[in-house]
């Protein structure tokens, strides 16, 4: 126990300087540490370019040992918004459902034809009724069976086929199928959020699935649930309908209720309500790129420019109904409705409208990100702004010295010189415990301050038993290096045991914690390894030394 | 001349206390679960769901203000509560708080959250910011969060489960590294511990959220890292005096550890106490619950952990063998 070889103090050597190495770095700025600064997206923007070229500047400068990893600061600290939302299987299944629909009835039209009534859907179960159901039924069910996709890159066939009565066909999304759509759909959520929210690729912002059905946003540094809830909440579903604005017939519908079969009413931002086309000319898809850019009289408008094929199809529409109108529908909002006046070639549209330039790019983002595959709900929502969280870190790092200080007073009234040494040791344990919290990219929350804090009281702990073991095996006559020998080995059991038995805790802590209290698990859990590892190396290398070089009668303690 | 909180060499009969320690804690057990039973606890909106927002609260505008322009969009009470601003010259803070709230027609529950929600922020920018032109705010949102009635349960079974399984592992790590009567010992302490800081935060009112459970977690460790280190002891005088009666081998290591005890107790307790007094609101309700778990939890090692392994008895490494002796003999 008092045997110190070179190589042992080589190895505490190297892994304190470890620590402080991976420490170090959050002393100093990004630029400095050799991150590649993120180019701004606007070029015309000079205060943001002139900070760009000094950070470029700086990662030139920079010292190459130094990794760049640095303490992530949690949302609670840096300020922004979480954000937890769901997907509803169920959802997802039906309107997938839906669409399929339009491919039955292409199957059952083919020669020879498949006669039954329009099919029923209620939610995910759809119910064919067959007309002449001794001819057509197995005809029908191969027909439903060959025209079953699969979901996404699975081999999972969307619907299972089963005939119910004489006449009815009955298609349900079996569990295996829902699962598999949830998973399809988690993943282009995320895609299409990342792309609504954040469309030029700058900002930080972190999107994580969560379970089968929830994906987890995470925005430092915005300070506007509403604003992301709003991008987030619209379907996102485009459509380019001719319409018909003539007012006596929109009266007639709007009066009835009952607009002709081929005909619905919409909200139209610009005419009250206007009449649309049930079937959409154009759709979401057929967008190639959507922006915000400005109209005529410089208002900010969005403009977008249809692909190759949908802009031949626009412009042999427009070709044939020239004089007529058509609506560019949003969600079943009209959100413009022009008449054509002259063909238009080259599919570059325009919607002009009284937007914000906020509005308009959000909306130019929504369109080009496309359609969500479900409605997304808000489950559990979190804003910090960012002065709450700049107190919080001032709060949080003025316990910890204050608490620090105290604990130090504390050890060296209570032990002297080795209380001195214990308090060393205690230091060294801070400095790891940042160096590893930085390694491995953990996420420092307030709540993970208060487990540093923790730490720091409880750290002293192992160092404690020890010190009372010594201390008794000094007064039982023992010599200081006896004493400092039986003192480590007979407390090793008891450390380790009660060590083990916190670290279990801040585990389960970890697995089933969430955001700021995983936070302070993943503090808790570091701290008590490196309390453990200062404890019966550093303190005992201080202790070892003092020994040797001061051979004392007997430790005051 | 060192500090020294407990004296060298004591022989404190711990033990003899072990009947008026066992009145103390199940009164304080009872009175706990009374407290649980009628006040319940004050469950924050990690599990009862609702929302919290907090702003900056101009000199001109009241809680009442906003009390009177947040009351008539929401279907229960609305809590304001107003606080001087923390530093010099720092705005005054409002809170507000109101509970999850009903559908309306063919919303969901969460979705009425976000309602309710969207329509008191626009009602407090109207009540703030009227006549300032548009885009220009005297309000600054401090934080806000609002849980739907789904994840507040999710939650709350969670932190449930996170304790119970917590229990159960730190059980079976100590029934293997010590014996069966240790782990009961040890278990007893902690749901002690559990129990009375539960009932502490139902007497004082203090909010129960998830840094609460996080909070239990920790004094679940830290009392049982306390009761090993006195178990430990145990065993090691128990090994060493093999004819002396049970209840003096605890007494020993209880005095044997008790200058530890006190030692680690006070400087987590000094950290704690930093934390609970600088470490801002946001962090006073763990604070506290870990300040309180400390203390019970450093009495309980004591008096419950300890008390209850002196009930069952231990193996002392002679009974086993007369019995394979015995087993011998008939054969």
């Amino acid at each position: 126990m008092l045997n110190f070889p070179l190589w042992k103090v080589g190895l505490i050597v190297v892994i304190f300087l470890w620590g402080a190495i991976l420490a170090i770095p959050n002393m100093f700025s990004d630029g400095f540490l050799g991150i590649e600064p993120r180019e701004p997206s606007d070029p015309s923007n000079e205060v943001a370019m002139a900070a760009y070229q000094q950070q470029l500047q700086e990662a030139e400068d920079s010292w190459w040992f130094l990794p760049a990893g640095k303490l992530n600061l949690g949302l609670d600290l840096q300020g922004g918004v979480y954000l937890l939302m769901e997907i509803d299987p169920a959802e997802i299944a039906a309107n997938r459902l839906q669409t399929v629909q339009a491919d039955i009835r292409t199957a059952f039209n083919r020669n020879p034809l498949v006669e039954r009534n329009p099919p029923v859907q209620n939610e995910d179960r759809l119910t064919i009724e067959l007309l002449n159901p001794e001819e057509d039924m197995d005809e029908a069910v191969r027909r439903l069976n060959r025209l079953n996709p699969t979901i996404g890159t699975t081999q999972t066939k969307l619907f299972s086929v089963s005939q119910s009565g004489d006449q009815f066909i009955q298609l349900t999304v079996p569990g295996g199928a829902r699962t598999a759509l949830a998973a399809d759909a988690q993943a282009k959520m995320m895609e299409i959020i990342r792309r609504r929210i954040d469309p030029d690729g700058v900002a930080e912002i972190s999107i994580t699935p969560q379970g089968d059905n929830r994906i987890i946003l995470e925005a430092p540094g915005e300070a506007d649930p509403k604003r992301i809830k709003d991008i987030l909440g619209q379907a996102g579903r485009l459509t380019f309908n001719m319409a018909n604005l003539d007012p006596s017939a929109i009266r007639a519908a709007v009066t009835t209720g009952r607009p002709s079969p081929r005909e619905e009413l919409v909200d139209s931002i610009d005419y009250g309500q206007i009449l649309v086309n049930r079937i959409p000319e154009l759709t979401g898809a057929d967008i190639a790129t959507a922006n915000r850019c400005f109209d005529e009289a410089n208002f900010p408008a969005v403009c977008f420019r249809l692909n190759s094929s949908a802009a031949t199809k626009f412009y042999n529409l427009t070709r044939n109904n020239v004089g007529r109108n058509f609506a560019i529908v949003l969600d079943g909002t009209s959100m413009s409705s022009p008449s054509i006046r002259v063909p238009i070639p080259g599919g570059n549209v325009i919607i002009e409208g009284r937007f914000s330039i906020e509005e308009a790019e959000d909306l130019a983002a929504i369109i080009e990100a496309g359609e969500l595959p479900a409605k997304l709900n808000f489950l559990d929502e979190r804003t910090v702004g960012p002065t709450l969280g700049a107190e919080s870190i001032a709060a949080g790092s003025r316990a910890s010295m204050i608490g620090l200080a105290l604990v130090g007073v504390f050890m060296i009234l209570a032990y002297g010189l080795v209380g001195g040494f214990a308090v060393g040791s205690l230091m060294a344990n801070i400095v790891m415990i940042i160096g590893a919290l930085s390694g491995f990219g953990a996420t420092l929350t307030l709540p993970g301050i208060a487990g540093i804090i923790l730490t720091i009281g409880m750290a002293v702990d192992a160092n404690v038993i020890v010190f009372e073991r010594i201390r008794e095996e000094q007064s039982n006559g023992r010599s200081p290096a006896t004493a400092i020998q039986a003192g480590y080995e007979r407390a090793l059991s008891a450390i380790l045991d009660a060590n083990i038995t916190t670290f279990i805790a801040a585990s389960i802590l970890y697995m089933v914690g969430s955001g700021p209290v995983k936070g302070f698990a993943v503090t808790l859990a570091i701290g008590i390894l490196t309390s453990v590892f200062t404890a019966f190396v550093v303190t005992r290398w201080f202790t070892v030394m003092y020994l040797r070089t001061f051979r004392p009668k007997r430790l005051a303690m | 001349m060192l500090l020294r909180l407990w004296p060298e060499k004591t022989a404190v009969s711990f033990m003899s206390l072990r009947f008026i320690a066992l009145i103390i804690s199940v009164t304080a057990l009872l009175a706990s679960a009374a407290l649980l039973g009628t006040r319940g606890l004050n469950l924050g909106i990690d599990f009862a769901g609702g929302a919290v927002i907090e702003i900056t609260e101009p000199d001109d505008v009241s809680a009442d203000d906003i009390r009177n322009a947040v009351q008539p969009l929401i279907v229960g009470e609305v809590q304001v509560n107003s606080a001087r601003g923390t530093g010099p010259n720092a705005p005054d803070i409002a809170v507000i708080r109101f509970k999850p709230q009903p559908p309306v027609g063919d919303e969901t529950p969460d979705e009425a959250q976000n309602r309710a929600g969207d329509e008191v922020n626009a009602a407090l920018k109207a009540l703030v910011d009227e006549g300032l032109p548009e885009g220009e705010s005297r309000f600054e949102i401090r934080s806000e969060a609002s849980v739907g009635p789904k994840v507040s349960g999710e939650l709350f079974r969670s932190g449930i489960i996170a304790l119970t399984v917590a229990l159960a592992l730190m059980m079976v790590y100590i029934s293997f590294r010590f014996q069966w009567q240790y782990a009961l010992g040890a278990v007893a302490a902690l749901f002690h511990d559990v129990i009375l800081t539960m009932g502490m935060f139902a007497l004082t009112g203090f909010e129960f959220n998830l840094a609460t459970i996080a909070a239990l977690l920790t004094i679940v460790g830290y009392s049982m890292n306390d009761t090993v280190i006195v178990f430990d002891r145990v065993r090691e005088e128990a090994r060493k005096y093999k004819k002396l009666e049970l209840s003096k081998v605890v007494d020993l290591a209880i005095n044997a550890t008790m200058s530890r005890t006190l030692l680690t107790s006070g400087t987590t307790l000094l950290a704690l106490l930093s934390i609970f007094l600088f470490g801002g609101p946001v962090l006073r309700g763990m604070s506290f619950a870990l300040i309180f778990g400390v203390v019970v939890g450093t009495y309980s090692s004591i008096f419950v952990a300890s008390a209850v392994v002196l009930l069952l008895g231990i193996d002392r490494g002679d009974k086993p063998k007369r019995e394979v002796e015995g087993f011998q003999g008939v054969s």
